[in-house]
């Protein structure tokens, strides 16, 4: 045997012993270790720029979350001693966040996602404003989606994504979407449902849920749904008209500069029609349509705008569409008839030469 | 076995030209604009169709689409008011347009044919240069033609119209758009093409439109009324 071969056998049969004795647990550092510092209700660390980082931790700190029987060394990985000379790195959920893993985490890959998308391309990009994974789910208290209390439920989670884009928070928290998702309604929609969780993208983005061409189907979702809409006296169907209209067909074929919904009854400010501040409130409409039609007038108000003209209460339109699919069909008719009448004329004609 | 001797003179006196150069050429630009019509037309009207994803795909995308749906109807808009000073100022215009109004025998020898295809009678009517058959048409779709220049005008200027008149105004209009391209469509489908490609004698097709010429003994036999000569 040669002596490199040897010392390769050593250290192999020392793994294998380190692996049977050395059992996890004992590898860790116990939970105990670490609240002796940061178990201190004052243990904290001012920054350079004067922030404060609260530094206090307890034993009850992960408790109630979704990582309740998790230690600190979990998540934090890289303390090997105690006390830690260096500040530990931010912490990676995809160390245990991925399909297949062993440790009990969902069996999902949907967080993947969230590194094609334009937070997760800022972050690629070095941007450090961007959020991670703790960002938005929180870092010690970490609840499931549908638990109250949960950063990402759906009463709280535009108050998450407000806390860096703001001015969009404020916008949406008075509109009709925003109030009622904030007392709690599963059914209003909050960021998540337009945007997406893990697969938000730039509006200008083809893949985004609110590209242009996309709005419709996002909004359909709920609004065309007539079990939903009723529950809260809403129509449902100009969800359904829309499609059917100029601006819906140019938009189905990909056109982004005509109407969606968004563009007449607002993005994050969304308010009943009756609302005076409502995009869609008749005093408001010569405004709105003025976006694309310059020169729109108190006339643009006048009268339905989702109308659907195979139903009677579309009134004269339906009238006028019901006269003319008759005279269509009479004119087909009348025309069929005819080619075997003089199909029959002709023949007669030629046979007997007349 | 008889030989087929090729005589120029008994050709020429054999076809007479009923449709000259300058009617073949109209007829031409209408053929090609009311097919673009047609065509970028259907396209928005069956948008809810495979055939018309394939279409818009076709085109070039929806806005060109429109652009080209819009640049076909200033042609032919074009050819109208060129069709419309024909008969209002020049004087073969004036004397051929008298031929196109429509009578009272217009209607009988409808009747008449009629008549005749249900053996109702033995007599086939004396049809003149322009008959019936070519009265229907020719009013039919220039009344077509007037409807669909004007909603489109309302429709392409969305924004005037609508600051003229209330939305269901606008409503109507497109629904007769639509409609009423549908039934010039069907005119075109089971009328036009079907007498002028389908029907005995013309099949697979009368090359009027294109030699302006028809054999004069086989259209004399159809028009009886008509003698060729002016």
């Amino acid at each position: 045997m040669s002596p490199a071969v040897k010392r390769t056998l050593v250290v192999a049969s020392l793994i294998f012993v380190a692996a049977i004795f050395g059992g996890r647990g004992e590898a860790k550092i116990s939970l105990e270790k670490c609240t002796i510092c940061h178990g201190k209700s004052e243990f904290r660390k001012v920054l350079v720029d004067g922030k404060v980082r609260n530094l206090y931790v307890t034993q009850t700190s992960l408790m109630g979350s979704v990582h309740g029987k998790k230690g600190c060394v979990d998540c934090h990985f890289d303390v090997m001693e105690i006390p830690h000379r260096q500040r530990p790195k931010k912490v990676t959920c995809t160390h245990c966040h991925y399909k297949g893993n062993p440790e009990g985490a969902p069996q999902s890959d949907v967080y993947l996602e969230y590194f094609k998308s334009i937070h997760g391309q800022k972050i690629a990009q070095g941007n450090d404003k961007a959020p991670l994974c703790q960002d938005c789910h929180g870092s010690h208290d970490i609840k499931h989606t549908k638990v109250p209390g949960s950063k990402v439920s759906k009463e709280n989670v535009a108050e998450t994504c407000g806390a860096c884009h703001m001015k969009i928070y404020a916008n949406f928290a008075s509109s009709i979407h925003g109030v009622k998702a904030a007392e709690g309604n599963l059914d209003a929609p909050s960021c998540p449902d337009c945007h997406g969780e893990h697969n938000i993208y730039q509006h200008l983005d083809p893949k985004s849920t609110v590209y242009a061409t996309h709005v419709p189907v996002q909004c359909s979702k709920c609004h065309a749904s007539v079990a939903l809409m009723s529950k809260y006296g809403i129509d449902a169907e100009p969800a359904e008209t829309y499609k059917e209209s100029f601006h819906g067909v140019a938009s189905k074929f990909g056109a982004k500069s005509v109407a969606n919904c968004a563009s007449c009854h607002g993005t994050h400010d969304i308010r009943p029609p009756e609302d005076p501040l409502s995009m869609v409130n008749p005093q408001n409409v010569p405004k709105t349509c003025g976006q694309c039609h310059p020169g729109a007038n108190a006339n643009f108000a006048a009268g339905k705008m989702h109308i659907d003209a195979s139903k009677r209460e579309a009134g004269i339109v339906y009238y006028v569409a019901a006269f003319f699919k008759y005279l269509t069909i009479t004119t087909m008719l009348a025309l069929i008839v005819h080619i075997f009448l003089d199909l029959y004329g002709r023949t007669r004609r030629f046979k007997e030469g007349k | 076995m008889r030989v087929f001797e090729f005589d120029e003179e008994r050709e020429k006196e054999r076809y007479v030209e009923i449709m000259p150069i300058f009617f073949r050429v109209q007829h031409l630009i209408l053929m090609i604009t009311v097919g673009v019509l047609f065509l970028s037309g259907f396209t928005v009207l069956f948008h809810q169709t495979r055939a018309s994803e394939l279409l818009v795909a076709m085109e070039g995308g929806v806005e060109v689409r429109g652009l080209l749906h819009r640049s076909a109807a200033v042609v032919l808009l074009f050819l109208v008011l060129y069709h419309l000073y024909y008969i209002l100022f020049s004087r073969e215009g004036r004397e051929e347009f008298q031929k196109l109004k429509l009578k009272k025998k217009d209607i009988a020898d409808f009747i008449g044919v009629l008549r005749f295809s249900l053996r109702l009678s033995d007599v086939y009517p004396e049809l003149d240069r322009y008959s019936y058959k070519e009265k229907f048409q020719y009013w039919g779709v220039n009344t077509g033609l007037l409807i669909m220049i004007l909603s489109g005008f309302i429709l392409w200027f969305e924004t005037a119209s609508m600051q003229l008149f209330p939305k269901w105004v606008l409503d109507i209009v497109l629904i007769i758009h639509g409609y009423e391209g549908m039934i010039v469509f069907i005119i075109l489908l089971f009328w036009h093409l079907y007498n002028v490609h389908c029907s005995p004698g013309n099949f697979p097709m009368n090359r009027v439109w294109i030699t302006g010429k028809v054999d004069r003994e086989l259209y004399s036999r159809d028009r009886r009324g008509y003698t060729g000569k002016k």
